[in-house]
């Protein structure tokens, strides 16, 4: 179904990748807890690598929950797809897009 | 000259001016209402529930604002606020003024011209009331509430913070959807699912909170405002019957309708159920108690049933909002609670006695799932910590609420859902966000998401105290209730000899 309209109906989405350059937005959630209330959104490089991503934007804000182990993360999921994290790799590699899911436990 | 019953009268001063364009075809005098599909034959047979006209019309609301005036300036001359429950109270009228009178001068704006792009002379006259009615209350709450911005943080820079701040966005968008459907959407949207479905719901809890907490003024525009608001449900209803009544082809896309503005409906009134169950000093009932009342008992029970007659059915996913009457409240007030550093109310942990009253309003969930993270927070809290979400939320791209909603059957799990359109994903907190985002996706590829238009740097710049000043979000505004200077105010205009 489509919107139906006096006239022609085509307007650009308010936060396509082509705004955002060379990042992206990256949602992160880690599963089974509720301390944060919802996934994490990120606006980070495509060419950044899994390693800075995690101890750069990942890490800090997980830390909020005073029993956060960055050493103790696993079962990382794209989407559902899960993965296994390469530090070395950039996010684009890894074939995470813009507005993607990823999603971890401990 | 002998005087005329009230129908004559109506008849007379309404109806009767009305006419048939000769000169041009009336599709084109009246272009907004054919393209959406519903089909009217015969606009003689709508019944008007305004059987008013407008020098009457201006009689009775002249007496009404006479009476509340009088009310709510002797509350304030008589400093009525120091009479409040608490100062936290306030909270619920904060988000009253920020999030809901904008709603009704939309609403003004609205079915002023739906009075002029209906065909039938009984709709758009009751357009014209309706457009009225709202007018007066977006003015009476503006006035009523002007008391408290004197004293209390939070309420000087509402209309600024309707339009930027994240969960303002939520109510607006939901508005801003209806202002851009066609006319009869619009009314499904706010006539029939705003103003009759779930009316009680967003507004019942508002007055009767405002009574239960010592708030006088604020009970007594919801008074002046109930009989306009009892009319606006009977337009609601009259709506949907007239379009089901006039073309049996109306019937799927009323349908339809009826299951798009249900949902976003309830996501909206998820903010009244964390207001209900947690910013309430007193509080009148549960979210749960008020949904089984209003919702469940009044309009599963008593509407449905009789709309099954024309072959419409309960809204679709309606199951998923009776599953959630038992932890929706928990878990927009944990939303609200975890960014407070970025609103203009104050949130806190709730108090011991406050705790036990969630135990026992829902028995099988908030020990389970909710009790912990409070336990968490005020270990935090303990620490010399407050517990605040220091990165931007997922927003759903339909009803822009955080993704803090949990897969059905599963408290314990976020729900996640996700459409790809013309190659960008987009994500969803619930199965009726997406099937709303699905249905008309060119649509809400528009949406302005709070989170997503900050990091594209259209939000004042890109630090929080960046944001905050461009939301009009002040010192004193944010932050947790036991350090506003609400709390601190309340304390000293009720120290022992203090004045």
């Amino acid at each position: 179904m489509t919107v139906k309209a006096l006239g022609p109906y085509n307007f650009p989405p308010a936060d396509r990748q082509e705004l955002f350059g060379d990042d992206m937005l990256v949602h992160v959630n880690w599963d089974g807890n509720l301390l944060f209330c919802a996934a994490a959104c990120f606006r980070a490089p495509k060419a950044m690598t899994w390693g800075d991503f995690k101890a750069q934007m990942v890490d800090p804000w997980a830390a909020g929950d005073p029993d956060y182990d960055p050493s103790r993360t696993k079962d990382w999921r794209l989407g559902d797809v899960p993965f296994e994290p390469d530090p070395n790799k950039t996010l684009a590699e890894m074939g995470v897009r813009h507005k993607a899911v990823i999603k971890f436990r401990d | 000259m002998t005087k005329l019953s009230m129908k004559e009268r109506y008849h007379l001063l309404t109806r009767d001016l009305d006419w048939t364009p000769t000169y041009v075809a009336p599709e084109e005098v009246y272009p907004h209402s054919r393209y959406e599909g519903i089909k009217i034959h015969d606009w003689g047979a709508w019944e008007d529930p305004f059987r008013l006209t407008v020098d009457a019309y201006c009689k009775y609301q002249a007496e009404k604002d006479k009476k509340l005036y009088a009310v709510i300036d002797s509350f304030a001359q008589g400093q009525g606020h120091l009479g409040l429950s608490d100062a936290s109270y306030v909270n619920a009228v904060k988000l009253f003024i920020q999030g809901v009178s904008p709603l009704e001068y939309q609403a003004h704006r609205h079915f002023g011209y739906l009075a002029r792009h209906l065909d039938g002379a009984g709709a758009r006259f009751a357009s014209l009331c309706q457009s009225l009615d709202e007018i007066r209350h977006a003015q009476t709450q503006i006035h009523t509430i002007s008391n408290y911005n004197k004293h209390y943080a939070g309420m000087h820079d509402w209309q600024k913070m309707h339009q930027r701040v994240w969960y303002l966005s939520v109510p607006k968008s939901y508005f801003d959807d209806a202002l851009s459907a066609g006319p009869f959407e619009f009314m499904t949207a706010i006539s029939f699912s705003f103003e009759y479905l779930l009316t009680n719901l967003l507004f019942v809890p508002f007055m009767s909170g405002a009574s239960f907490n010592g708030d006088l003024a604020t009970m007594t525009f919801g008074f002046s405002a109930q009989s306009d608001e009892s009319r606006h449900m009977t337009l609601g209803l009259e709506v949907i019957k007239f379009m089901l009544e006039q073309d049996e082809g109306n019937v799927p896309i009323v349908q339809d309708w009826i299951d798009k503005w249900f949902w976003r409906g309830y996501r909206l009134t998820t903010l009244v159920a964390a207001m209900m169950d947690y910013f309430l000093p007193k509080k009148v009932m549960s979210w749960k108690e008020a949904f089984e009342l209003y919702f469940e008992e009044q309009m599963l029970g008593g509407l449905f049933p009789d709309l099954a007659y024309y072959g419409i059915n309960p809204p679709r996913h309606v199951a998923q909002a009776q599953a959630e009457k038992e932890y929706v409240s928990h878990q927009v007030y944990w939303i609200l609670y975890q960014y407070t550093h970025a609103a203009a109310f104050n949130t806190t942990i709730p108090s011991d006695e406050a705790m036990a009253w969630l135990t026992e309003s829902y028995p099988t969930t908030f020990d389970r799932y909710y009790k912990p993270l409070w336990d968490k927070a005020k270990a935090i809290e303990a620490g010399g910590g407050r517990f605040y979400n220091m990165a931007l939320p997922q927003l759903c791209q339909v009803c822009q609420i955080p993704m803090g909603f949990t897969e059905p059957g599963d408290p314990g799990q976020i729900c996640f859902r996700q459409s790809e359109y013309e190659g960008e994903l987009y994500n969803f907190c619930s199965d009726g966000c997406q099937w709303i985002f699905d249905r008309e996706p060119e649509k809400y590829v528009q949406a302005w998401l709070p989170v997503h238009q900050i990091y594209q740097g259209n939000c004042g710049g890109a630090t929080i105290p960046d944001v905050l000043a461009w939301y009009g979000i002040a010192e004193g505004d944010n932050l947790d209730y036991a350090v506003s200077t609400d709390k601190t105010s309340w304390d000293e205009w009720h120290a022992k000899g203090g004045n």
